[in-house]
């Protein structure tokens, strides 16, 4: 599945479904409806334009997006929102439940935490220092461990 | 031979300081079971000597010698201890059994109501939950399946590849089972509280665990940190606030310096925390087969008589 000059960033390849939440929220996170073409260039080409094409296709069949006829191909977006409204207030409801229980951490792993002041500099910082290291140099070589 | 009891106490303490380093050093695939692990068996060890003492005092009081056919006094001065010293470990083992009830029925309320909640959020692809809400929030709820809980607000904060470390990161949690370590050494702590660091150690650990496993799902620590600084900046922009509770929850400047310079592996930190697990068990063996000889003392003393 993973071809062309980006291999090295891809050391896996990805599992259907993986691939498939992947342009999901790549649809979640655009303006507008997207196509094919459109959605592979956004990705990073690691890709293969026919992979992403059948897999938005069938994302479609699933009635996880919809899709309109935009020129020659489709164009996909996410499905219309009315019918999700409710979703998202029960969704809101049901996380700040999860959010009062008293062993928290157990129940609910939050991808990121809030941040103080000191915190959001000093990520700021970090950040800056490692781009000006140049990117790869203070990593060369080194593989994650786990 | 009572002041055994010390060293479950002693290496409970010892646990509790050496779990932040374990959790931040040494190998999250590692940490996580070694500290739950060594938590619980911590938890069991003191409270078993401490039941123990209890046992060998109350077997000293009101009618219990009689019943039992053995000689109190002979109880008394084979065991070596005050009879305070005894009631107040009955005491704490009756605190301590009843908070680990009381965390266990926590942990059940917690699994019911994220069964619930699995049951309600109902996924658009795989188990990955979309929320059309402009606030980034991303979340992963174990039980049921389990769910990836994010918000469109979320994934345009991030760009694709990061958006590809987000997914691979609230996965890991689920398929290692991040939440069943969490719930445990939490148990662990609630029925001995010299152990509670290892809670937050745990969640830093497994934090951590999901971070790696993202890292070498896209090949990139850089591109992690980056993803978890993005993030949580751009969640701090639109800050809900969430009161006390969730700036409780783990440092990510903390996983961002992790990522971006992996620390040496320490080989001592690990050794000497099972070490003290060790001696701990040993210990309480020790102590429990002495306790048994004790009885069997005052027993010989009573028939004797």
């Amino acid at each position: 599945m993973a071809k062309g000059r980006l291999e090295m960033a891809s050391r896996r390849p990805r599992a259907r479904g993986a691939l498939e939440q992947e342009l999901l929220a790549c649809l979640a996170a655009a303006q507008g409806p997207l196509t094919a073409a459109q959605v592979r260039d956004e990705l990073g080409h690691d890709t293969a334009y026919t992979t992403v094409m059948t897999t938005l296709a069938r994302l479609h069949e699933k009635r996880a997006l919809e899709r309109t006829q935009a020129g020659r191909a489709y164009a996909y977006a996410l499905v219309g929102e009315p019918l999700d409204a409710h979703a998202n207030v029960t969704a809101h409801r049901m996380h700040r439940l999860l959010d009062e229980q008293p062993d928290r951490a157990g129940v609910l792993a939050r991808f990121v935490a809030q941040l103080d002041r000191y915190e959001e500099d000093m990520l700021a910082k970090l950040l800056e220092r490692n781009t000006r290291a140049g990117r790869g140099s203070a990593f060369a070589g080194r593989r994650p461990r786990s | 031979m009572i002041t055994l009891v010390a060293v479950p106490l002693l290496s409970s303490l010892l646990l509790a300081v050496l779990a932040g380093p374990i959790a931040r050093r040494v190998r999250p695939t590692i940490a996580v079971p070694l500290i739950t692990g060594l938590a619980l068996s911590s938890a069991l060890c003191t409270g078993l000597v401490l039941s123990v003492t209890a046992v060998l005092a109350a077997a000293q009081l009101g009618p219990f010698p009689h019943h039992g056919q053995w000689s109190r006094s002979a109880l008394h001065t084979a065991s070596g201890f005050p009879l305070a010293l005894g009631m107040i470990a009955l005491l704490i083992v009756a605190g301590c059994l009843t908070a680990a009830t009381v965390q266990a029925t926590r942990w059940l309320r917690a699994l019911r109501l994220v069964r619930r909640a699995c049951a309600v959020l109902s996924p658009s692809v795989g188990n990955l939950v979309l929320l059309r809400d402009p606030v980034p929030v991303a979340y992963s709820l174990a039980g049921a399946g389990g769910r990836i809980v994010v918000s469109t607000g979320m994934f345009a904060a991030l760009s694709a590849p990061q958006r590809r470390v987000l997914l691979a990161h609230e996965s890991a949690h689920l398929t290692h089972r991040h939440s069943l370590y969490r719930h445990l050494t939490s148990l662990a702590a609630a029925a001995n509280p010299l152990l509670r660091p290892a809670v937050g150690a745990v969640t830093l650990a497994t934090e951590r665990w999901a971070d790696e496993a993202a890292a070498s799902e896209v090949g990139d620590r850089e591109l992690v940190a980056r993803a978890l600084a993005q993030a949580s900046m751009a969640a701090a922009k639109t800050a809900v606030p969430l009161g006390a509770l969730a700036a409780a929850d783990h440092g990510v400047a903390d996983r961002v310096r992790l990522l971006l310079s992996p620390p040496k592996r320490p080989r001592g930190y690990v050794t000497a925390a099972v070490l003290t697990g060790l001696a701990s068990w040993a210990t309480t063996a020790v102590i429990t087969l002495w306790a048994n000889d004790v009885v069997q003392f005052a027993e010989n003393v009573y028939t004797r008589r």
